[in-house]
């Protein structure tokens, strides 16, 4: 009797065992994905609600080597689920690393693409569009917004023709570091516009009282930028040896600091998503994991508040 | 409105400071060995300068506030900053003006051992030859990213102001000083928004040199 295996056991048993490696993480993806938190816009549609920058980190100009490390950050960036990536002319060449990132690892569906018009960059919006996606290497941006306000009568009246041709997909308009908040609140209040981005963050928390409202009223979707203060507020944190509190895992799921400081933005009823950026990939993981489900509820937002206020 | 009302000094420097570091290290990566040749280059101007040859110094370092206008500012940085572009010809005119002071031979000083003004001139000449490139130390980055005379704008403006401050006097030393003053300026707030270790260093040198520059005039005065 021969008790060695025979070629199609040995198969057997390596195709089984291979399944049972790779199966884990098969569930695990599944999980996130159910769990991923996608937040409604426009009526009809949803995004993913954490989102990525590109303000300062994918300025890259030429270099090929700083080229592919962000071809990298975005290829992870749609692995995990990744949905709305946002950029403007004001960001150097950050417009062609897209498309370079982009041409490397392909457009998915799930991309979400968001510029801006910029009255410093020269030309019309409609020029600014044109360019901007040819940069891009794409057809069309799913939204375009009036970046920090300039020339915006002019600029929206453009956008909101193009848009009526189907040109680009929603129109917007932007601001940060609180600038102009009034002027912004009149814009939201009178005209027609999809999406507003300004920076809301656990330490500026300005826009709860009327902006972050009124937008709920108007239907308008909210970007969230400068999660985490341009990075000033993850550094203080590290720089006191700051500990999560204990309660931070068993009510809103959150192991890192990003996912604390993250989970509390995309948790406020207003707010569409959150765009952090960054140079790494592993800071990356990290944010996407903010979006995952269980989110904080409202008494545990002000938890977290009152936490870091006393830290 | 006007467009830029609003803006913070952050605004203005788009991109991070390993991006940054990374320029200074391309720039360092595309010319080597070409430093070996700028920094012998700069010692000579600055010997040149304290044996009043000042207008051979003049005409050593203008073609190289050209090089570094074009090699640094308009090829390279320009793409990572707007402003870029502009500053490359603030850098050709720089090399201009020491054109024009070495062919004029307009507002040139004896080289006095013994005046403070020339012992300072070669103290901020030699830190900007010599120890700017060791800053790379703060930043723990490669040999490449070593900025130095020639190559880099920093150590070009520093050795510059050093060696105006030993060979000119007068109205025609504020001029050559002024661009380079400028630009280490600029250079130290580009280094603090990116919260860079040498933003301190280089605003030292800056305010030395400002301190040197007013020293010398103070000095003539006095002689007069």
């Amino acid at each position: 009797m021969n008790n060695g295996f025979t070629r199609r056991q040995c198969l057997k048993l390596l195709g089984g065992g291979l399944a049972a490696s790779v199966m884990p993480s098969i569930r695990l993806l599944a999980a996130n994905n159910d769990e991923r938190l996608r937040k409604t816009f426009s009526g009809d549609q949803t995004l993913p609600v954490i989102g990525l920058g590109t303000w300062r980190t994918f300025n890259v100009g030429t270099d090929p080597q700083l080229l592919d490390d962000r071809a990298d950050i975005v290829r992870a960036f749609f692995e995990r689920g990744g949905g709305m990536i946002d950029s403007s002319p004001m960001y150097g060449s950050a417009p062609d690393v897209m498309g370079h990132a982009l041409q490397q690892h392909g457009t998915p569906d799930s991309l979400f693409s968001a510029e801006k018009v910029w009255s410093p960059a020269g030309g019309s919006a409609e020029e600014q569009v044109t360019d901007l996606k040819s940069r891009w290497q794409v057809d069309r941006f799913d939204l375009v917004q009036v970046h920090n306000l300039t020339d915006w009568r002019e600029h929206l009246a453009v956008l909101r023709e193009m848009k009526a041709e189907g040109r680009v997909g929603h129109i917007g308009i932007t601001t940060s570091h609180g600038r102009r908040h009034e002027a912004f609140e009149e814009i939201m209040a009178s005209e027609d516009i999809d999406f507003v981005q300004l920076t809301y963050n656990i330490t500026h928390r300005e826009v709860e009282d009327r902006l972050l409202p009124l937008a709920e009223e108007k239907g308008i979707a909210v970007i969230a930028n400068r999660p985490y203060d341009g990075g000033s507020l993850i550094r203080d944190l590290k720089d006191r040896d700051a500990l999560l509190p204990d309660w931070a895992g068993a009510e809103c799921g959150c192991s890192t600091w990003a996912e604390f400081l993250l989970k509390f933005i995309v948790s406020h009823p207003a707010v569409t998503c959150a765009i952090p950026a960054t140079t790494q990939v592993a800071h990356l993981r990290e944010n996407m994991r903010a979006g995952l489900k269980p989110m904080p509820s409202a008494s545990t937002r002000e938890k977290m508040v009152r936490y870091i206020e006393s830290l | 409105m006007n467009p830029w009302s609003g803006y913070a000094l952050q605004d203005f420097i788009p991109f991070t400071a390993d991006i940054y570091f990374r320029l200074l290290e391309r720039m360092g990566e595309a010319f080597w060995p070409l430093q070996v040749l700028t920094m012998a280059l700069g010692a000579l101007a600055v010997v040149l300068a304290l044996k009043d040859r000042g207008r051979l110094a003049c005409l050593l370092i203008a073609p190289v506030w050209a090089f570094v206008g074009f090699a640094f500012f308009v090829q390279r940085y320009a793409e990572l900053n707007w402003a870029g572009g502009y500053l490359g010809y603030v850098f050709y005119g720089q090399a201009i003006l020491l054109l024009v002071t070495a062919a004029a031979g307009l507002g040139f000083d004896k080289a006095s051992r013994r005046r403070p003004s020339t012992v300072l001139g070669a103290v901020i000449a030699l830190a900007g030859l010599i120890g700017l490139p060791f800053m790379v130390t703060l930043t723990a980055g490669s040999w490449f990213q070593a900025e130095v005379f020639g190559i880099h704008p920093d150590p070009t403006a520093v050795v510059t102001l050093g060696l105006a401050m030993i060979i000119l006097r007068g109205w025609v030393l504020g001029l050559i000083a002024t661009i380079p003053a400028i630009w280490l300026l600029i250079s130290a707030l580009t280094l603090s928004v990116l919260e860079a270790p040498g933003a301190i260093l280089v605003f030292t040198i800056l305010a030395v040199g400002l301190f040197g520059l007013v020293w010398k005039s103070v000095e003539r005065l006095s002689a007069g």
